[in-house]
């Protein structure tokens, strides 16, 4: 271990998260980072524990009609409705630019029915540059399809399984929050042979345009992410960590160390940093050095002691 | 060409008759921006609003030291705006940009390799629209172009910037056209009602660039069809990231597909436009 500045050891910021072995804890949401290559010009992507791509579907998507995207205090709802260039494109197109990156590669897939996630992971299967593949089954701005996967224990529990049976790959399930309870579809996914979780996706929320009196986004509702929904995932982190055992990956309102730091003491592995890369594409990066010179300065030798501190007894 | 994402230090807020207001902005390294490019800014370390704001370049000026001084005019309607235009000179802004495809066919024009992208250009701007037509007026003064500022309004105090464009478009050999809703400058009316008259009257436009509110953009591409005339727009919508990232942007195009706003706009032709 080498040493630091003013003589204190550089603490060591690898972690694993089940069987993936990120460089750091910091990784770029779904939908927040494109495709990875977007950003290679803005933010150093070599920096980063991990990236998770945009949602990808079997043939692509061209997402929803405008208006997309409100901003509220503290954070935006949007209802991109996930537009993207469909799988084959991305691995023949996107991926060969960033596999031999240090990121992990995190391949974000949606269906409108099982067998389409069943197509989708064994598409992906042989390449190598797919770390893992993370199930979005919580997205809200859909009108059939992906939240379905999400909202029931039985069929969120045979859509892993099935999967599962196609891939050899790590499999991610993103969680959604808008159900009561988030622990139970944890469960199920561990029941079909999740590695991970990831928590949470948005929130489902609305806004008004009081002048013209009629809600801002053209699908009515959208998902809500930014720094006022960290609480509430937080929350949703802290319980599933305790009550499942499998690693978890936070999501929610993560912008500033301290954001970082209490993710990982409610028990997640990982985080992953989403909305704030809107308002500064730097901040991913940001956080690998601002975790790095927090944890130096107290002193604190690695991620991993810090992991569900929160939960332990005192 | 690459953006850059970096700290701009204010220079000044000039004002202007309320609720307008023209920023100045010192950039290290930032490339110059065409007509039509914009950038993304926000307050001085503010937490609110939560996202940046896209700005389209209205004036810029490259210093002896290598830096850009980018000016930025705008119009306080809400929080982000509000933020900008309680800048204090010496503080230091985030500024990422240029960003976006400006008005790529004139542009082709002045430059010579557009042989059709000759004659004489009309400019409409609607209010603060006249922020995205600054670049490109000063590049068609510049390159000899003629062209008419047809500039409209609510009332005078929304034709801000109506001396600038007067100096631009009669230097360039064209005239400045003002029109106010409440006929306090200039005709009484629609601005895009003095746009047709020209037009129809064989004014000889050969292109039509425009920006202000949709309805005035949608106006003009109709007149702009209705007259065989050719021309581009430059379009706005709500913005998450201004680089597309966060695929937020979308203008509906006439082929029934989607085009990010920060990417392949803000600039678009008038007929490619689902108005």
């Amino acid at each position: 271990m080498s040493a630091g500045a003013r003589g204190l050891p550089s603490p060591d910021l690898s972690t694993r998260v089940g069987p993936l072995r990120l460089q750091n804890p910091i990784l770029t949401a779904s939908g927040t980072f494109g495709y990875g290559l977007e950003f290679a010009e803005r933010a150093d992507l070599h920096r980063l524990g991990g990236l998770v791509t945009k949602g990808l579907s079997l043939e692509p998507l061209a997402g929803n009609p405008p208006v997309r995207i409100a901003e509220t205090r503290g954070g935006m709802l949007n209802s991109i409705g996930l537009q993207n260039i469909g799988v084959d494109r991305f691995l023949s197109e996107v991926l060969p630019g960033l596999k031999d990156l240090p990121p992990k590669v995190i391949v974000n897939l949606f269906g409108y029915a099982q067998d389409e996630y069943v197509r989708l992971a064994e598409r992906v299967e042989p390449y190598e540059g797919v770390a893992a593949v993370e199930l979005n089954v919580s997205c809200p701005n859909v009108s059939k399809g992906g939240i379905e996967f999400g909202h029931d224990p039985e069929i969120l529990s045979r859509l892993v399984r099935r999967v599962r049976s196609a891939t050899g790959k790590p499999i991610v399930v993103k969680l959604s929050p808008n159900v009561t309870s988030p622990q139970a579809l944890a469960g199920a996914a561990k029941e079909g042979g999740a590695d991970i979780l990831s928590a949470v996706n948005t929130f489902v929320g609305m806004a008004i345009d009081t002048a013209t009196r009629r809600p801002i986004l053209s699908t009515i509702r959208g998902g809500l992410s930014g720094p006022a929904i960290k609480p509430l995932a937080l929350r949703i982190v802290f319980d599933v960590a305790r009550e499942v055992d499998l690693p978890v990956i936070g999501i929610g309102g993560v912008e500033t160390v301290d954001d970082v730091l209490e993710f990982l003491l409610a028990g997640a592995s990982a985080v992953q940093v989403g909305t704030a890369l809107f308002r500064d594409p730097r901040t991913a990066e940001r956080l690998v050095d601002g975790l790095r010179e927090r944890l130096r300065a107290e002193g604190i030798p690695s991620v991993d002691s810090l992991i569900g501190a929160a939960a332990r007894p005192e | 060409m690459a953006a850059v994402d970096s700290r701009g230090e204010v220079l000044d807020v000039q004002p202007l008759p309320l609720p307008y207001f023209l920023l100045r902005v010192r950039v290290a390294a930032m490339e110059a921006a065409e007509p039509g490019q914009f950038v993304m800014v926000a307050g001085a370390n503010r937490p609110e609003p939560y996202l940046r704001r896209a700005f389209s370049v209205y004036d810029q000026e490259a210093a002896s030291d290598g830096s850009l001084v980018i000016s930025l005019l705008g119009k306080v309607i809400g929080r982000g705006t509000e933020a900008l235009a309680a800048c204090v000179p010496g503080e230091r802004i985030p500024v990422l940009g240029p960003l976006g495809t400006g008005f790529h066919s004139v542009a082709a024009g002045i430059s010579g390799s557009g042989g059709s992208e000759s004659g004489r250009a009309a400019l409409v701007a609607g209010g603060i629209g006249s922020a995205g037509l600054g670049l490109l007026a000063q590049a068609l003064e510049r390159s000899g172009r003629p062209f008419d500022f047809f500039y409209g309004g609510r009332g005078a105090e929304d034709l801000v910037e109506a001396e600038t464009f007067r100096r631009l478009s009669e230097r360039s050999g064209g005239r400045l056209v003002k029109t106010t809703e409440d006929g306090s400058a200039g005709e009484r009316g629609l601005i895009t009602t003095a746009l047709e008259a020209e037009v129809r009257t064989g004014a000889g436009y050969t292109t039509v660039c425009t920006c202000g509110p949709h309805g005035l953009m949608a106006a003009v591409a109709g007149i702009a069809a209705a007259g065989g005339v050719a021309g581009e727009a430059a379009t706005e919508t709500p913005m998450g990231c201004g680089y597309g990232a966060c695929l937020g942007c979308a203008v509906t195009l006439k082929n029934g597909g989607y085009a990010l706003c920060c990417r392949q706009g803000p600039v678009f032709r008038l007929d490619e436009v689902a108005w």
